[in-house]
């Protein structure tokens, strides 16, 4: 495997383990979540300028609007959870109700 | 040139192992803004003027400056870094798991950086990530409807999330 494949399957995989053994704050699972959307980002950017690709470069563009339609939602959710539980951190999710 | 861009990797890899660590909010999102700053550089090299500076225009300058001041409200009084016991052994544990199958995957490390193809043109008249953009709003034109209305849905849905008072997905305050 190429350094380069190699760097960006890592960044993905590492970002996927921080996703699911995330502990305190909600906001960390946000943080890896955005850190995934970058690894691909990179991945289909250098992919479309390796191949010389003009056609492809549209899909790091879309890749990124989505991307920040979902981190806006993320972060919505966030602040909907602090003003009512009154923090992020998950030990304090523990009443069902809002 | 390589050398370069072996430290540009490096520094991504690294910037990645320190979000996924966990450390507290701040410092993951600290991090993170290395890790986009690394993959604007390397995309930069590699002749992507445009992307780079999509990525950091929109990516830095607009997303993530709105995870930094919702890192502000969700403050905490214990804050922890890459210096504690937990953050810095679950750093080390991913740094080993990036090492271990970089050791196995590796075939031959005297290879082209990128396996298949081969860069034929050393002079670009053209930046192709740019006329990929025109390609957007020529032939791609529902896409772009498509984007457009996915954000314009998604601020919407954002309003009725943080609405609260008596409406709105939580209620209560």
């Amino acid at each position: 495997m190429s350094p380069l494949h190699f760097t960006f399957t890592a960044m993905f995989t590492l970002s996927l383990l921080g996703l699911t053994f995330y502990r305190t704050h909600l906001l960390s699972a946000l943080l890896c979540l955005e850190s995934i959307m970058l690894s691909l980002f990179l991945a289909f950017s250098l992919c479309a300028l390796k191949f010389d690709s003009s056609a492809f470069s549209v899909a790091p563009m879309i890749l990124l609007t989505f991307s920040a339609c979902e981190a806006s939602i993320g972060l919505a959710l966030l602040v909907a959870t602090v003003r009512t539980h009154g923090t992020d951190q998950l030990q304090n999710f523990n009443v069902l109700q809002c | 040139m390589k050398y370069l861009l072996f430290l540009l990797l490096f520094l991504l890899i690294l910037g990645v192992v320190g979000v996924a660590s966990n450390p507290s909010p701040g410092f993951a999102a600290l991090s993170l803004v290395m890790v986009a700053g690394s993959g604007c550089s390397l995309l930069a090299g590699q002749g992507g003027y445009f992307l780079a500076l999509i990525l950091f225009l929109i990516y830095l300058g607009g997303m993530l400056v709105v995870f930094a001041y919702s890192v502000a409200f969700t403050g905490s009084d214990y804050v922890e870094g890459w210096g504690t016991r937990r953050i810095s052994l679950a750093a080390a544990g991913y740094l080993l798991l990036v090492w271990g199958g970089g050791v196995i995957l590796s075939t031959n490390l005297n290879e082209e950086f990128w396996t298949v193809g081969a860069s034929f043109g050393e002079f670009m008249s053209l930046e192709y990530s740019l006329v990929g953009v025109a390609h957007l709003y020529m032939g791609g034109g529902w896409l772009l409807v498509a984007g457009a209305w996915a954000l314009l849905l998604v601020l919407l849905a954002v309003l009725e999330l943080v609405r609260g008072a008596s409406r709105g997905a939580v209620r209560v305050v």
